[in-house]
């Protein structure tokens, strides 16, 4: 048994909330994501356990899905939109001043396990602030290289901890009224990266089919 | 006839996102009037006679849908399509982070409607935090006694699930959906037998979209037949319009059906920008042909767009300038299917990679005449057959452009670099 | 030629339950929920199809079906359209010739070019279809293909190639549909999608083997296969599985005189076309070469090879003399359950009715209160129960491809599968079966007496129908024709009760027997080791028909090479009683006659009269006149026997 009590407890919970067991695939994907940073064939034998579906189900579905990782990430998920409305506005300058300062490119990690970024043709659906990343799935629009240089240094600078700045989540989520919402639910399963940084971030990549990248010259 | 707020009324009022908020603008009132005023037949009746069309795409009548479920087969399900990926598209987005409730209280009189007892909201995997926002909404909802038992003393029983799909656009295709949230791989399925007779879990299902449910609450407060008068005799009600690219003002603006597009553009957009010219647009998202700068006296009415030979989709409007790259945007596009293709048939899966080395190499200026030619006819072969429609949508664009701007792409061939992005790129220097 | 069909109202059709169609102005008239595909096939038209298979549900994802249906906006996949009333197909229009070639384009894209180093060319439906239907010429631009892993081993039977595969999913429906145990599945996405097992392990499954029959192209291929020959020098012969009693048929694939491969041959009655891998891979048992090759002839002090004839004249003698001497019934009769019932029918004959002896059997030990009632449920009438009771696990390990005709009934039937142990107590057995009408109940042979026991219980709750798993490719056979001690053919009454296989050779090593008649090879008997040796060396005379060299072999008094089962012609039944035609597909080890032709002279000498030539069609015309049970299976029919138990 390699994974924590805490996620085979939300597992177990997503399992009994829907009317089939095996509808909770993708939350307990998303729970061993969380915890572990990336989805291995050990997490995988353990869902299929727990949902009494095979092993092997739970891999057909983890693979199809971009979002779940098949090799370890940087401690920040940086995702760059190229689609049309962010191309239009400047995509491309984004993504090469992201691979300069960086110093690596798309779909690879820093040397230092920092951040992971990928400049992607999926539309994140912040056409409307175009250019558009998202930074550990909080959306950051309207972006220019200072404004870029901005993001990522308050992450580099709030350590290795893993959390965004108050100041970024707040303007994410648009939560600046005076009535809080409720927090915390019942199934909930926080998708976040993990605060742990994933141990072999950099010097091991435990790459076992790393799909190829569409279009050679995307980028 | 400018932009009309119906959906997005409130939008801006403090606190909305929560469910005081919501109810301080008399949110939940539809639900309560649901149940006080309708039976569930009478309610389907009510939105047939709105003549609402579903607003994920395809534009077919939500109460039609609603219609075909079998009678006395029991359980049914109910999913709200929020897997909004559409290029383009963001108003779904917009509608969860400004109203939550609005969603709920709309998914909760359509589940009335429908006599759904489970209902679920599949929202991408992407709106992470939209999520989150939902989940608290329903946690909210459901502690206030709108969602479980009896709900409001009704004797209606209904849950709320929201689930988080992962990144895959074909699960945004209502049978992938179903699929996903059953837990496989989003593919879409074989039909017939058709969701609403065999959906999620083999049992009567209707899919809907976010902005067709959030409809619900007002048609039911005010009438389908006043519903009915908004907009155009093919499309009533207003829609929300993501407007984005080359304008000075992106964003989503609710307007009233059958406004002129040009409305759109000028006075909400506020124009192309840097006092450009418009090239071209794009009226329905990633998936819909390119229009030129005539078709901006179009009203936004889907059958008029539909005539001009695209369609108003998921209501993205990309605007482009007179320094775009028609090869480049079809180039993303084309980039955007091969990568979203979810694999199961052949043309789809090769088709869109085939067309995806094509246009790199005519976007460099390496293609020969004669791979252009070859462009269309694997277009041919691919639209019409493939096992869904991602992969014929992902012909569309590319042949529309093909079509309007065709020395465009000729100019490319054997050129050995972007012809339009050196002149563009020379204009602005 | 038939002509296109007339517009206008068509002449009115009574409801016969099925609907008129027409297929390229061909009409014809189909039941109701027939797919098009099928209805094109029964007119004689040719659809291709990579996706589509006879065993599985439409999935329509490789496209190379679409046809033109009339009043449909977009060509239709035949493989899932249901023939409709009045629904006109066309298959011949330039539009789907067009559209054919435009699929086969697509999935030669990301193809290697192996044919000439792939097992499958020249029996691969993508090679096929190409030259019927493709293109002829590649367009695309660009030479770096997507490319996968290639020869990976799956397991010690299957090797697979990434890149050959065209993602057609017979291989995943395979597992999913047809074994449950989803060992192959999808992975990733888009053109990177692939078929592969879970964190690449190695297969399980005990039904690998079909997977290169599944598939349509050189994805997924025998090791066992690999480089060996090309169809076209591959002799094929239709025969039957002899691995065990259930039954499959196969095609033998021989190649310089042996055998290359079994390739599953659909008998939907019996293997739904699937087999399992000890059956499939046991292949290269027949291609050994330790064999007996001439007719010997021993006595005290001297061994020589000598002629048929004389080798027929001398067993006849000295089986005379120990009759003369010691009287018949110190002659001990066994067959085998891997004789043809050809062989059986004489054998036993001979025994009972020409050296006129009690003592016959085929095995070591007896089938006490043996009835027809305990092989009455047939293979496919497993789909019609609703409970299904499987007692012990020996069912399923002696016949493996019962587990899948199981989890059809399971799955497309919805039948209860209940697998208990095999002694369980049948209070428990009724329980696990209660609420259900239509029983049906499996067991192993050495588990027969509690099987009975179960059944008679179960009787209480529903109908109950048994199958029982015999061993051997004719062990049911011997049942049927009467190589028992306490049975008589076709399960009739014997007037005296002879000693069991194991009796016989006690008697035999005890010198209280003088003689034994045997056919072989005979793995019971084999089974009995010490017990079997020690009775032949003291026997006086032993007449023996053997294939390898052995214990037999080497005492016989009177040996005759033996014909392995794909050296000769005849019938063997399978465990429902299914008479099935074995054919020779193997040049005979010897110049030896085969069993029948022998055993009927042999008969002859013994004073027998009007027995015929021994060919073993004419043995089997005279089985059938014999026995009406067989008479009316014919080839490939039940023989079913309604005579009620007897002691």
């Amino acid at each position: 048994m390699t994974l924590q009590v805490e996620t085979r407890t939300a597992i177990e919970r997503a399992r009994d909330r829907y009317p089939v067991a095996r509808s909770a695939i993708l939350p307990a994907l998303w729970a061993v994501q969380h915890e572990q940073g990336l989805i291995t064939p050990d997490a995988m034998s353990e869902i299929a356990g727990i949902l009494q579906v095979t092993p092997s189900e739970v891999e057909a579905v983890s693979t199809f899905y971009s979002m779940y990782f098949q090799h370890p990430h940087g401690r920040h998920e940086v995702i760059v939109c190229i689609n049309v409305s962010c191309a239009l506005r400047g995509a491309e300058g984004i993504v090469d001043h992201l691979e300069r300062t960086l110093g690596c490119a798309s779909g690879e990690t820093t040397a230092d396990g920092a951040f992971t970024w990928s400049s992607t043709v999926e539309c994140l659906g912040g056409c409307g602030g175009a250019p558009t990343m998202q930074v550990d799935h909080h959306f950051q629009e309207n972006l220019t290289p200072d404004r870029v240089d901005q993001i990522l240094g308050a992450l580099r600078s709030a350590g290795s901890e893993g959390e965004a700045p108050a100041s970024l989540s707040a303007a994410a989520s648009g939560q600046d009224s005076d009535e809080s919402p409720a927090q915390g639910s019942a199934g909930e399963t926080p998708l976040t990266t993990p605060k742990e940084p994933a141990p072999t971030a950099t010097s091991a990549p435990v790459v076992k089919k790393r799909p190829r990248r569409p279009g050679k010259a995307a980028q | 006839m400018a932009e009309y707020k119906l959906l997005t009324k409130d939008f801006g009022a403090v606190g909305l996102q929560t469910l005081k908020g919501y109810e301080r603008v008399g949110g939940y009132q539809g639900l309560r009037d649901a149940f006080a005023k309708f039976t569930p037949e009478a309610l389907v009746a009510e939105v047939k006679t709105s003549n609402i069309r579903g607003r994920g795409g395809a534009g077919f009548p939500t109460g039609m849908k609603w219609s075909f479920l079998p009678k006395d087969v029991f359980p049914r399900y109910l999913c709200c399509n929020a897997d909004e990926s559409e290029p383009g598209c963001f108003k779904d987005r917009y509608l969860i982070d400004e109203s939550p409730h609005q969603l709920i209280e709309g998914l909760l009189i359509a589940s009335y409607a429908l006599q759904v007892n489970i209902s679920f909201i599949y929202i991408r995997g992407e709106y992470h935090d939209q999520r989150l926002l939902l989940e608290r909404a329903v946690e909210e909802a459901r502690a206030a006694g709108y969602i479980g038992r009896n709900i409001l003393g009704s004797g209606f029983d209904c849950d709320v699930i929201v689930h988080g799909g992962a990144g895959a656009y074909i699960c945004g295709e209502e049978t992938a959906l179903i699929e996903s949230l059953e837990g496989l791989r989003g593919q879409p399925r074989l039909k017939p037998p058709f969701p609403a007779v065999k959906g999620l879990y083999g049992q009567p299902t209707v899919v809907n979209n976010v902005e067709t449910l959030c409809n619900m609450p007002h048609i039911v407060q005010r009438g389908g037949a006043w519903f009915k008068a908004l907009g155009t005799e093919k499309s009533a009600g207003t829609r929300v319009f993501c407007c984005s690219g080359h304008i000075k003002r992106p964003g989503n603006y609710e307007m009233q059906l059958g406004t002129p597009i040009r409305e759109l553009l000028e006075e909400e957009c506020g124009g192309i920008w840097q006092g450009r010219s418009l090239k071209a647009f794009q009226p329905g998202g990633g998936s819909m042909q390119v229009l030129l700068p005539q078709h901006l006296d179009l009203p936004l009415d889907m059958n008029a767009v539909q005539e001009a030979g695209s369609s108003l989709g998921a209501g993205a409007m990309i605007f482009m300038d007179e320094t775009t790259c028609l090869v480049d945007v079809s180039m993303r596009l084309v980039d955007f299917y091969r990568h979203e293709s979810c694999g199961k048939c052949v043309p789809c899966r090769e088709g869109t990679y085939f067309e995806s080395e094509l246009m790199h190499r005519l976007e460099a200026g390496l293609a020969t005449r004669a791979e252009l030619a070859s462009l269309a006819d694997i277009c041919s072969n691919m639209d019409g057959r493939c096992f869904c429609p991602l992969g014929d949508t992902a012909t569309w664009f590319v042949m529309s452009a093909y079509k309007a701007f065709g020395d465009e792409f000729e100019a490319h061939c054997g050129a050995g670099r972007c012809p339009v992005r050196a002149q563009a790129t020379a204009l602005v220097a | 030629m038939t002509a296109v069909a007339e517009t206008g109202t068509p002449p009115e059709q009574p409801d016969d339950g099925r609907v008129g169609i027409s297929i390229d102005g061909r009409e014809l008239r189909v039941p109701k929920g027939t797919l098009v595909l099928d209805a094109a096939t029964e007119a004689g038209i040719h659809i291709p199809i990579y996706c589509a298979h006879p065993k599985m549900d439409p999935v329509a994802v490789c496209r190379m079906c679409l046809v033109n249906i009339e009043k449909f906006p977009k060509p239709q996949p035949a493989c899932a359209t249901v023939a409709g009333d009045g629904m006109v197909v066309r298959t011949d229009l330039p539009e789907v010739t067009k559209l054919r070639e435009g699929m086969l384009e697509f999935l030669l894209l990301n193809h290697p070019l192996d044919c000439p180093v792939c097992d499958r060319g020249g029996e691969c439906d993508l090679q096929d279809f190409t030259f019927r239907y493709g293109p002829g010429i590649s367009r695309f631009p660009i030479t770096e293909k997507v490319h996968f892993k290639k020869a990976l081993p799956l397991s010690e039977h299957i090797e697979l190639d990434q890149e050959r595969c065209i993602l057609c999913w017979r291989c995943v429906r395979y597992y999913d549909e047809i074994t449950g145990e989803k060992e192959i599945v999808l992975q990733q996405r888009g053109v990177d999608t692939l078929v592969a097992t879970f964190d690449d392990r190695q297969l399980e499954s005990k039904f690998q083997g079909n997977l290169p029959e599944v598939c349509p192209v050189g994805a997924l291929t025998h090791r066992k296969y690999r480089f060996v020959s090309r169809p076209w020098d591959l002799q094929r012969t239709a025969s039957v599985c002899p691995e065990c009693s259930y039954g499959c048929n196969i095609n033998v694939d021989s190649r310089d005189f042996e055998v290359r491969r079994f390739a599953s041959r659909d008998n939907p009655l019996v293997d739904d076309m699937w087999l399992c891998d000890r059956g499939r891979y046991s292949f290269d048992r027949w291609n050994s070469s330790e064999r007996v090759r001439r007719p010997v002839v021993r006595s005290d002090d001297e061994s020589r090879d000598v002629s048929v004839a004389e080798a027929i004249t001398q067993a006849a003698r000295r089986l005379r003399e120990i009759a003369d001497e010691y009287g018949a019934a110190s002659i001990g009769v066994l067959g085998s359950s891997t004789s043809t019932n050809e062989e059986l029918f004489l054998l036993e004959r001979i025994a009972r009715q020409v050296i006129g002896t009690p003592h016959v059997d085929h095995q070591l030990e007896p089938f006490e209160e043996l009835s027809a009632a305990e092989h009455e449920l047939g293979i496919a009438e497993i789909e019609d129960c609703d409970a299904l009771v499987v007692l012990g696990a020996e069912p399923e390990e002696q016949a493996p491809v019962l587990t899948l005709r199981l989890y059809k009934a399971e799955r497309k039937k919805g039948a209860q599968v209940i697998r208990m142990s095999g002694d369980v107590a049948v209070a428990e057995a009724v329980a696990a079966a209660s609420g259900s009408t239509r029983i049906g109940l499996i067991a192993d042979e050495t588990n027969r007496a509690h099987a009975a026991e179960v059944a008679a219980a179960l009787g209480a709750v529903g109908s109950v129908r048994r199958l029982t798993i015999t061993r051997g490719i004719n062990g049911r056979g011997a049942k049927d024709l009467g190589l028992l001690p306490n049975v008589g053919p076709a399960y009739a009454s014997v007037s005296e009760r002879g000693k069991n296989g194991r009796q016989i050779l006690e008697g035999l090593a005890a010198g209280e027997m003088r003689g034994l008649l045997m056919l072989g090879p005979n793995p019971a008997l084999e089974a009995a080791g010490d017990l079997l040796e020690r009775a032949v060396r003291k026997a006086a005379c032993v007449v023996a028909f053997d294939t390898r060299p052995g214990v037999v072999s080497r005492y016989a008094t009177v040996l005759f090479p033996g014909h392995a089962v794909f050296e000769k012609t005849g019938s063997v039944t399978n465990v429902e009683g299914r008479v099935q035609r074995i054919r020779a597909g193997l040049p005979p080890a010897s110049a030896t006659p085969v069993e029948t032709r022998v055993l009927t002279r042999l008969a002859g000498e013994l004073g027998a009269v009007g027995w015929g030539s021994g060919d073993p069609l004419a043995v089997n015309r005279l089985l059938r006149d014999e026995f009406p049970a067989y008479g009316r299976a014919g080839n490939g029919g039940r023989a079913v026997f309604t005579a009620e138990a007897v002691a």
